[in-house]
């Protein structure tokens, strides 16, 4: 995958090499060479966790920018249900979809709809499912790379039912091109975003050719103008009276902000929710070794407490919370979704994944056994000389990728400060000029 | 131990990689972390992945019996050209009716342990569900050995 398909990069300009972001990194997949962070393209999930790491804003997201509004014709913003929660609990989501139409959009959609509807089709077919045990959920798309590179036996455990933000951004192409008389490029649809997860799937996405988004917008970004569009109170003008759905948010959406709020929605309680990267991957491990399996449905995120903490919000997460609480008290429940209706859409594939979710395996490791096991005595001799302080000065993030960046030729032993010291110790002081 | 030599491999094995592992009894604490690691080490091998599921079930199993119900033991893995073998021998109660003690739901678990998620009576019949190799020895006041296998394409 090339780089630039991800959405994190660094920026030369801030970075000050001080390896936060490598020791951060969930999977190893930042390094820093050359006074630099660098991104291993092939092993980074784009969950963000460098950019909540790193100190001096040099890892950056990659999101859409104001220029990218101005290749279409008519331009919908589709907020996250987390953009929902960074106002506070005075501000209701109405309030915020009006407001996005006074920050360069030309109109709204609320996806709390598709979010129940997609609820109740994870609910149709578990039921009609017939394992492997669990299903897990592919609402969080750094878990589904996760999944892709680290625990490819269990991309079989996958939902195979599309997310609702790339669904309702199909069903409101479709809209919006025949009650327009638009083309379909003439469309732009964003999406506005917790996470640089999300934009990598908007970018490179998986289960799917193309996305229906045409971008997304960081909430960081869209935070500030949207705050001070608050005020502005009446919608502009050239929204649409069918794209005023704002009555559509309800709680059963709100609620996907945060981890247990996509099962919440759901009638199947057989189910669990896990998040942070480092629990995943714990409960993942214990999948693959066969527990669970009296259990129907796993909600995962990378993010501590789901989308409320991705790497691009603006509130607190636990302020994030009870805003979402105190605000889901004031919604509706949920909108008027019928089991039958959900059973003929599925029947007819509506939420069906387009392309099958493939394994994505990093090989570090010799395929041939013997030069496999001979690869694993070499690290462990190796790891036997470094210090284990996994202090990080080499760039890389510990001790045990150091020495596998030196059996791979990526780096030297000696990119390591207590091995050079320790050199130096050992070579005679008369020699001493000599050395390189 | 339970004065079983250990295991020697059959005239041209060749055994390429071999660790040992001990188990205490009542360490719920580390419950399943003997396992985990066999696991790493079976990954940085490059075991296809199906071998390593099999194999991770079993360990889980066997290592919670010795948690369960022996005193200590020390599980032995050793990697071959196209199978992976397991050799757990404890020092413990030993098993009585070795049949019973194979058949699924047979458990002596207490109530309490069952509502803790153990003791369905499974864990034997798994791991020998999971292994293309399986057997079990036991000697009752000296304690039980486990010997499974799962082979691959090499
Ligand atoms: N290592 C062991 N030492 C002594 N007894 C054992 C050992 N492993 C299993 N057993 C006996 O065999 C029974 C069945 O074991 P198993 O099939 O794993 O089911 P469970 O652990 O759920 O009881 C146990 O309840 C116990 O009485
Ligand atoms: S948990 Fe949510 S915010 Fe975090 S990476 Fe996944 S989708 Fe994005
Ligand atoms: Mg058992």
């Amino acid at each position: 995958m090339a780089e630039r398909e991800h959405s994190i990069y660094f920026d030369p300009g801030k970075c000050i090499a001080c390896v936060a972001c490598a020791q951060a990194c969930p999977t190893h997949a930042v390094r820093v060479r050359e006074g630099m962070a660098r991104l291993k393209p092939e092993l980074c999930i784009d969950c963000g966790a460098c950019i909540d790491a790193c100190r001096y804003d040099a890892a950056r997201a990659r999101t859409s920018t104001p220029a990218d509004l101005r290749r279409f014709k008519y331009t919908v913003a589709i907020p996250s249900m987390t953009f929902y929660a960074q106002f506070g609990r005075e501000v209701m989501p109405e309030q915020i979809l009006h407001a996005l139409t006074h920050v360069g959009f030309d109109a709204f959609y609320d996806m709390s709809w598709m979010v129940e509807m997609v609820a109740g089709a994870t609910d149709a077919w578990i039921s009609e499912c017939r394992g492997p045990w669990p299903r897990i959920s592919v609402t969080c798309p750094a878990i589904v790379r996760l999944i892709q590179i680290r625990y490819p036996d269990l991309l079989d455990h996958l939902v195979p039912i599309e997310t609702p933000r790339e669904l309702a951004a199909k069903l409101l192409r479709r809209k919006l091109v025949a009650e327009l008389r638009l083309q379909p490029e003439e469309v732009g649809i964003f999406f506005v975003t917790q996470c640089t997860a999300i934009m990598n799937s908007i970018l490179a996405p998986v289960g799917l050719d193309q996305s229906y988004l045409d971008g997304a917008f960081g909430i960081n970004e869209l935070y500030g103008p949207v705050l001070k569009a608050l005020s502005h109170g009446e919608p502009a003008e050239r929204e649409l009276g069918a794209l005023a759905a704002s009555e559509s948010v309800s709680r059963a959406g709100l609620m996907w902000a945060m981890s247990g709020g996509e099962i919440s929605g759901m009638r199947n309680a057989n189910t669990m929710t896990v998040s942070g990267v480092r629990e995943v991957m714990g409960t993942f491990d214990r999948i693959e070794s066969g527990k669970y399996r009296n259990v129907d449905f796993i909600e995962a995120y990378v993010c501590p407490g789901g989308c409320v903490s991705g790497c691009l919000v603006i509130e607190e997460r636990y302020i994030a919370q009870r805003t979402v609480q105190q605000i889901g008290r004031r919604l509706r429940g949920q909108n008027s979704v019928k089991e039958e209706k959900i059973r003929g859409l599925l029947r007819d594939h509506f939420f069906a994944m387009e392309d099958e979710i493939k394994a994505r395996p990093v090989h570090a490791i010799p395929r041939d056994l013997r030069q496999a096991i001979a690869w694993k005595r070499e690290r462990s001799a190796l790891l036997d000389r470094l210090p284990r302080k996994d202090c990080g000065a080499c760039g890389a993030p510990d001790c045990g990728t150091h020495a596998e960046d030196c059996l791979s030729g990526e780096s030297s032993e000696d990119g390591c400060v207590f091995v050079r010291i320790a050199n130096l110790e050992k070579t005679p002081a008369e020699t001493r000029g000599n050395e390189r | 131990m339970n004065g079983d030599a250990p295991p020697l491999p059959a005239p041209g094995e060749e055994v390429l990689y071999s660790e040992s592992f001990p188990i205490r009894g009542n360490d719920f604490e580390h419950g399943g972390s003997v396992a985990a690691r066999v696991k790493v080490i079976l990954k940085q091998l490059g075991i296809p992945s199906d071998s390593i599921r099999h194999l991770s079930i079993s360990n889980f199993e066997a290592e919670m019996n010795v948690i369960m119900y022996a005193d200590e033991a020390t599980l032995e893995l050793q990697v071959l050209s196209g199978e992976v073998r397991v050799i757990l021998a404890d020092r413990g109660p030993g098993i009585v009716d070795l049949d019973l003690a194979m058949q699924e739901g047979y458990s002596t678990a207490t109530p309490e342990m069952r509502q803790r998620g153990f003791g369905a009576g499974l864990g034997l019949p798994n791991i020998k569900r999971n292994s293309d190799v399986f057997s079990i020895t036991s000697t009752v006041g000296v304690g039980t050995t486990l010997r499974y296998a799962v082979q691959f394409e090499a």
